[in-house]
């Protein structure tokens, strides 16, 4: 999946200084006039080709496509921006109101075969409370019509790491417990692609890194996952690729770092610590990548116009000025600013 | 022991809760001098009961506790009465406003009726609840119920407050405003808070003393900069080419490990920074970090190669047994 940014400004270089394949689209595209389907979109595995969805007269999405392919892919946004309604239409529990959501390439929904290779946990509650876990996963390998439904679901409880509680009812679980027991339900049939909703909602510490050591091995099996979440921090360690829906749209795609990249209108700041700030800060401000200069509280506060030019040169400007450079840290390239940056635009 | 001398917030001694077939609390003994206190653990490693017994509401199986100096055993009412608590589950009734809600949280807390219809008001204003207020609270967004909670737990002005999982359920920006909330309930009104969550980012960003438990024991209590010291690694990051940066280091006899886009160098030993630094401009690489690396508080629930983490084995418990964080 290329970068790509709904509303950039019309005339932006389309290049873009993001690097790796990072592009940004001008402008959003009207209903009425059928856009082109980039190439890579229609040919990934979970591709949604302007999609909408609407209840009555809410719109919960609105004109979107983009394509997922192998790997982790992280879906964020503010509540209420249409986040579980695209799961749901993915998975094929939910039609689109306008526009196409392909499986590998086929139209999902109404199709068990399909079904078969997507494995959706829900961010609701959807379990059985009188069921035990164990159970659960076996109505789900039983429903996938697996040969051996007791070897699949014991699998699936080993692999999420609840042989312990497998055998309690799931009314007496704690949330972590509850969220593994829906991801073994979800991965009982053994699928290419998964679906996760918030699954990380409720685990503590340890179970999350239990849970993203998962996600990782599967991810590198060649599997597709998309997960969303609200933890900005484990989305940036855990996803190659971001997706950011606001308000029903698509507000931007691709990976994080190439999207802050494409944010040309904000400056990138840098904190640098050096044996002699005098010396550096006038060997920076030479430079043409760098806006400003301040110091504060003992170090050197950066605002530079590129990232690019401006990691070029500093190592340059710090050996000509005979300056050691003791710290040299971003401290605006976060996931966390990217995201402030398009929910609040 | 540090209570006799001056009061602190909390104190326990050799604080220990046990329910069938599930030790909770072993052996905790601690004190906490104000301050933002965060509070971390595993599911089921006692955080939910060490916030119970505090408030009086769970009796210990031995050991002593005291809030504010008042003994958690025999004065829990004048506990209630000095601390506001703000529970993990929704416990909000679904069918009256916020304003009439917290106006009878204050009256059950002591405050005449007058009293309490105006610290509401204004309490409600203080976490961000305008004309929403009237509308009854079935109706609110995970945010909006938050605030309820969190203004409940501050209607009677108390002298600490403690917030289970406070930014449960809620999105990026509403987890900023109530972490901005919490940490001015701190700051400007110099009221305690003992926050328990899951979410060690966020522990990090706003607490100044942690307080890890794990299977019932205490791990450690320090204030925060003690678990994120710095290491003895330097940390590199170069945008391409970090694999030729990690090589030309080898050459001149400085070893460093490749971790993605990171080279990683052991600081120990003739300072390495002139050498990076001249390296990545005779390779012609883009510098995008030079950090002294730190200790993470995730390192905390790691686990140790060889080591059974018991817990876990905690958290599963005995079957048909309870899990200690739900017990009653």
């Amino acid at each position: 999946m290329n970068s790509r940014w709904a509303g950039t400004p019309p005339g932006a270089p389309p290049d873009g200084r993001g690097g790796r394949g990072a592009r940004a689209v001008t402008g959003r595209q009207p209903l009425w006039s059928p856009a082109p389907v980039p190439a890579d979109v229609a040919a990934s595995p979970l591709a949604v080709v302007h999609v909408g969805r609407w209840y009555g007269n809410v719109v919960a999405v609105n004109d979107v496509t983009f394509g997922i392919g192998p790997g982790v892919t992280g879906l964020l946004g503010p509540n209420g921006a249409g986040k579980s309604t695209l799961m749901h239409m993915l998975a094929g529990l939910l039609p689109p109101s306008s526009g196409q959501v392909l499986v590998e390439g086929r139209p999902a929904g109404r199709d068990p075969a399909l079904y078969r290779r997507i494995g959706l946990s829900p961010e609701r509650d959807a379990a059985y409370e009188f069921l035990t876990g164990r159970e659960f996963a076996l109505l789900s390998a039983r429903l996938a019509r697996l040969p051996d439904p007791d070897a699949a679901a014991r699998r699936a409880i080993a692999l999420v790491d609840l042989e312990a509680a497998a055998d309690r009812q799931i009314g007496g679980y704690s949330k972590g417990m509850r969220q593994r027991a829906k991801l073994a339900a979800a991965l009982v049939h053994d699928p290419p692609i998964l679906l996760l909703d918030e699954p990380f909602n409720g685990m503590d510490p340890r179970q999350r890194l239990h849970m993203m050591d998962l996600l990782r091995r599967m991810a590198a099996e060649g599997r597709v996952i998309l997960f969303s979440s609200h933890i900005l921090e484990e989305v940036e360690r855990l996803a190659q690729q971001v997706l950011v829906m606001v308000a029903g749209r698509l507000a931007a795609s691709g990976d994080y770092r190439a999207l802050r990249h494409l944010m040309t209108d904000r400056p990138h700041t840098f904190l640098l610590r050096t044996s002699d700030d005098r010396a550096m800060a006038a060997g920076l401000v030479a430079e043409d990548a760098v806006l400003g200069v301040q110091l504060v509280d003992g170090a050197l506060d950066v605002r530079a116009a590129d990232y690019s030019s401006f990691t070029r040169v500093v190592a340059g400007v710090a050996r000509r000025a005979g300056v050691t450079l003791y710290e040299l840290r971003p401290t605006d390239e976060s996931l966390e600013s990217v995201f402030a940056y398009l929910v609040n635009r | 022991m540090g209570h006799a001398v001056s009061v602190p917030l909390v104190a326990t001694e050799r604080l220990t809760k046990r329910y069938p077939g599930v030790t909770a609390l072993d052996d905790v003994s601690l004190a906490l001098d104000g301050g933002i206190v965060g509070l971390v653990g595993a599911n089921g490693a006692g955080k939910s009961t060490l916030l119970k017994v505090l408030l009086g509401l769970v009796p210990a199986t031995s050991g002593k506790a005291w809030v504010l100096g008042l003994d958690a055993a025999t004065q829990g009412s004048r506990i209630r009465q000095r601390v506001g608590y703000m529970p993990e589950h929704d416990c909000l009734p679904p069918d009256v406003g916020a304003a009439d809600f917290v106006t009878h949280m204050a009256r059950m807390s002591g405050l005449p009726a007058d009293a309490a219809r105006e610290r509401a008001a204004e309490t409600l204003r203080h976490v961000g609840l305008y004309e929403e207020r009237y509308r009854a609270i079935g109706g609110y967004s995970t945010g909006m119920r938050q605030r309820v909670k969190l203004a409940q737990a501050l209607v009677h002005d108390p002298s600490l407050v403690l917030l289970d999982e406070p930014t449960a359920g809620l999105d990026p920006a509403g987890r900023e405003e109530m972490l901005e909330l919490i940490r001015r309930i701190g700051s400007e009104f110099g009221i305690a808070i003992i926050m328990a969550s899951h979410l060690l980012g966020e522990v990090e960003r706003i607490c100044d003393h942690l307080v890890a438990i794990d299977g019932g024991r205490l791990i450690r209590s320090a204030p925060l900069a003690e678990f994120t010291a710095l290491t003895r690694v330097l940390t590199v990051e170069v945008e391409e080419g970090s694999d030729r940066l990690a090589d030309a280091l080898a050459r001149a006899g400085r070893p460093a490990r490749r971790e993605g886009r990171l080279v990683l160098v052991d600081l120990e030993g003739p300072p390495p920074y002139d050498l990076v630094r001249d390296l990545v401009v005779d390779l012609g690489l883009r510098l995008a970090r030079v950090e002294q690396g730190r200790h993470q508080l995730e390192d905390l629930f790691r686990p140790v190669e060889g080591d059974t983490p018991d817990v876990g084995l905690l958290e599963a418990g005995p079957p048909g047994g309870h899990r200690a964080g739900d017990a009653p």
